[in-house]
């Protein structure tokens, strides 16, 4: 009798490209249906993700053996994921690339949400990156959108702090069980903390900062608006921000909140201040003014360049 | 029976796979006879025989012993083994070994067994494997790391365990370091699990006299079966040595081997096992262990014995069948509830309650439990094993008909088979069968190709169900929702789908449906079939979850201190 210990399907995890994008350790198994797994620096040990965002670009490319690859990139608030869908896609999946693509082409803005299985690719120099291969995707609403940037802001929690916790824990299952590390984090911290060592996670709080502000303000920053927006059902979600752009004095009062809020000691840099007050209904160009105009008032002043701070 | 030259034999045939036992047998009982070998010493002879014999071995150069000149094969983890792997090449971490002594005619014989786990390097990686040293090899220490060369791959039953061979060696590469479970240091009740050799101090609970038949007609054996507790939890026994100690008694039972019947652990008691009286004024006392001893429904799994349990009977069915020998039989079946879930119950004669009495709350003793289809039965032999109780021990106003228990997703894949529990977990999957389907008219299984697996070709009855799949970011299950439970999911109509499947095609239906549900949370009630093939939940209703994402944000925020 052959015995086949086919490991149950993997779980899916919620995730901001930030945390994926970064991680440089994997894991596969020797046997033939061992699922491989992509290592983040939070201890999220990960075969599959479920992600969302914007589709930057989209495109087909041809391979040396003469088929078709699709790839494409997908924004959320903390930064890109890059995926591919070729031959070895379902029939559905690919069927759907060849359609989001040509409607990319035609300047539409589509927000997808993919459950994808979590690759790696590593060259000759070392480096590691990480992509995905969608199994299932949809075209989402804005409100399904948010669904999701709350549930991945909640589970990156979550791992934030247990991987604060373990690292002052001693590095086996036994202390970490016992300090209440959730059972599922447990093996992917264990392998996280000898290989990345210590690190900086503000950035991962930060990316978490923006992804909640947008849900909050129910609005989507969109690094391109086109006119095809109409073609999201949840027009009439979407706040007034559009037609009645927000008064000067909020304007001015969101950037000295900003800075306030995100401010670490260092200031907060130029581009940070205008994605976060995009996300509250503020043009880019108004807000880019308004620093300006700050600046001149000596309300707030560029320790460096591109740098802001309250005085 | 495992003879002396058993052993032997076995080890030949271990590392000549083509040998006969039969002729390896007759080999060794030549040499002991003819010229008075005893086989242990006549082991390598009759190994370098049989493997010349199979063209296992080139000729030796030197004085090469012939295990030598099979090259071992190395490998990392148990998993790149097969059943028939020999001279093999490992290392692992040897986490139990008990030593054993058997007396072989009259001469005392040293085997160990215990388990090892393999990637001994990476901690809480490896996977554990029983072993058996029949080499009396003096550096097995528990907690050591050892990298074991020559040994073979034994597989009974789908099990695979290692042998340790008396050719194979043993390197120590780490001496034992970490704490090893002692066998013969007591663990709490409810630690022990799945297979091996505990120790443990509890209190009597259940004993009695029972009779086991041999399955060959060959006679009977008696035996005691019952249970014991500790603060932590229960165990069953079963003794087969006498066992006189009455419930309410402290005993400390020391070496008793641990077997699991159907997923449920037992503590066996042999001769090797030695039971005493132990005193502990302080243990707990054997009334407050009977309150822990009353199962509850979500407790219960197929293989429980003397299960005691507090239980609304909700309805209640006589069904007569034939016994062999054409006696008329009548078995009352039916359902019961408790707070924690709803299961099924069997009763072999007539309870003391008619059906006009229902609901009513029952105390039953001494059951045992069985599982169809993952759904707890609990089986009870005889009518006294019922007691009525005039309440129940739970809040009365508490509607056990309609209740559902809610439960988490990922203890709902670990455990046992639930009926009426809801669970939440996001969508991450629909599968492309999604949609119409025709059901065998006999059966009810689904058609392949116009086709049932037993009834064959035919029309089928047309139906409607979801496949999908739902994921709580640790663990995952089979979602499938049935005809009115999609119909309200959808809000739509049997013919509003068939228009639209025939209109767009399955493709474009399914993908309809991931546009409407991927990602979404979703909350299923019904009940769960959880076996090797993992966990399945059968809707009977589902609701996508419209989730307050502001407010959930402001909680965010507010817990984990976000600005």
């Amino acid at each position: 009798m052959v015995i086949t210990r086919r490991s149950p399907r993997q779980p899916a995890w919620h995730m901001l490209a930030s945390e994926f994008s970064e991680s440089s350790l994997h894991e596969k198994g020797s046997g033939e249906f061992d699922p491989s797994f992509v290592i983040t620096k939070l201890g999220a040990k990960a075969n599959r993700l479920i992600v969302a965002g914007l589709i930057e670009r989209l495109e087909p490319r041809e391979t040396a053996n003469g088929s078709t690859l699709y790839q494409g990139q997908l924004r959320d608030p903390s930064g890109l994921h890059y995926f591919s869908v070729g031959d070895y896609a379902t029939e559905a999946m690919r069927e759907m690339v060849i359609d989001l693509a040509a409607r990319i082409e035609s300047g539409e803005s589509l927000m997808l949400l993919m459950v994808a299985k979590a690759r790696w690719f590593q060259n000759e120099e070392g480096s590691v990156y990480t992509s995905l291969r969608p199994e299932e995707a949809c075209i989402i609403s804005p409100s399904v959108y948010r669904e999701w940037l709350a549930k991945a802001c909640e589970q990156t929690l979550i791992r934030l702090d247990a991987q604060q916790k373990t690292a002052s824990l001693e590095t086996n299952r036994a202390s970490l069980s016992e300090a209440g590390i959730p059972e599922h984090l447990i093996d992917g911290l264990i392998l996280a903390k000898p290989h990345y060592g210590e690190f900086d996670s503000e950035m991962y709080r930060f990316n978490i900062m923006q992804a909640l502000d947008i849900i909050e303000n129910k609005d989507i920053v969109r690094e391109k608006p086109t006119p095809k927006e109409e073609t999201f059902e949840q027009r009439e979600e979407t706040p007034q921000a559009k037609e009645e752009p927000a008064s000067e004095s909020d304007l001015k009062q969101t950037i000295l909140e900003l800075i306030d809020a995100l401010d670490q000691g260092e200031g907060v840099d130029f581009d940070t201040l205008l994605s976060n007050a995009a996300a509250r209904g503020h043009e880019r160009d108004a807000a880019e003014a308004m620093l300006d105009e700050l600046s001149d008032g000596g309300e707030i002043h560029e320790p460096r360049f591109g740098w802001f701070k309250r005085t | 029976m495992t003879s002396d030259m058993d052993v032997h034999v076995q080890q030949v045939v271990a590392q000549v796979p083509g040998a006969d036992p039969k002729k390896v047998e007759e080999a060794f009982v030549r040499y002991e006879k003819d010229f008075m070998v005893p086989p242990e010493d006549a082991f390598r002879s009759v190994l370098r025989r049989f493997q010349s014999d199979l063209g296992e071995v080139k000729p030796a150069t030197g004085g090469a012993s012939s295990s030598a000149a099979l090259p071992n094969r190395k490998v990392n983890r148990f998993s790149e083994l097969k059943g028939d792997d020999r001279n093999i090449e490992i290392e692992v971490k040897i986490t139990t070994h008990n030593p054993r002594v058997q007396m072989i005619r009259g001469e005392e014989k040293q085997i160990a067994f215990g388990s090892v786990e393999d990637m001994p390097w990476a901690e809480g990686e490896g996977e554990l494997w029983d072993y058996k040293d029949w080499g009396h090899n003096q550096n097995l220490s528990p907690g050591a790391i050892v990298r074991l060369e020559g040994v073979s791959v034994n597989e009974y039953q789908g099990k695979m365990s290692l042998n340790i061979n008396q050719s194979s060696r043993i390197v120590v590469l780490q001496e034992g370091s970490r704490d090893v479970v002692n066998p013969s240091e007591p663990v709490e009740i409810s630690s022990v699990k799945g297979e091996g050799m505990v120790t443990v101090v509890g209190r009597v609970l259940a004993s009695r006299e029972d009779v086991i038949h041999r399955k060959d007609g060959s006679g009977t054996l008696d035996v005691v079966r019952g249970r014991i507790g500790d603060d932590s939890g229960v165990i069953g026994f079963l003794s087969w040595e006498p066992f006189t100690h009455e419930v309410g008694s402290l005993v400390k039972i020391q070496h008793a081997q641990v077997r699991s019947f159907r997923n449920t652990p037992e503590l066996n008691i042999g001769r090797s096992t030695k039971v005493e009286v132990y005193r502990d004024t302080n243990f707990t006392s054997l009334d407050d262990l009977s309150v822990l001893t009353v199962s509850k429904i979500e407790d219960l799994t197929d293989g429980n014995r003397d299960v005691e349990c507090v239980v609304e009977v909700q309805n209640i069915l006589v069904r007569t069948f034939s016994k062999e020998g054409g006696e008329e039989g009548k078995v009352w079946s039916g359902e019961v509830a408790d707070p924690t879930g709803r299961c099924r119950m069997s009763c072999w004669q007539q309870p003391p309650f008619t059906e006009a009495d229902l609901p009513v709350i029952v105390k039953i003793t001494g059951a045992r439990v069985r599982a169809w289809q993952g759904i707890p039965d609990i089986t009870v032999d005889s009518a006294e094993q019922i007691e009525l109780l005039a309440s129940p021990p739970w809040e009365k106003d508490l509607d056990l008909s309609e209740n559902v228990v809610e439960v988490e997703l990922n203890s709902l894949t670990s455990g046992a088979s639930r009926v009426g529990i809801s669970t939440a977990g996001t969508i991450v999957s629909i599968r492309d069968d999604s949609g119409l389907i025709r059901r065998c008219s006999d059966c009810k299984r689904v058609l392949r190709e116009g086709a049932c697996a037993t009834h064959g070709e035919q029309e089928g009855v047309e139906d409607v169900r979801l496949r999908m799949v739902l994921d709580d970011g640790s663990a995952t299950l089979s979602l499938i929702v049935n005809r009115d439970a999609c119909l309200t999911l959808l809000s739509s109509t049997e013919d509003e789908i068939k228009d639209r499947i025939t209109a767009d095609g399955q493709a474009v239906f399914v993908q309809s449906l991931r546009e409407r549900m991927l990602g979404r949370k979703l909350t299923a009630v019904g009940r769960t079939i959880v076996d090797e093939q993992g966990a399945m939940l059968l809707a009977e209703s589902c609701t996508i979850e419209v989730v307050d994402t502001v407010l959930l944000a402001a909680e965010l925020r507010q817990h984990w201190g976000v600005a």
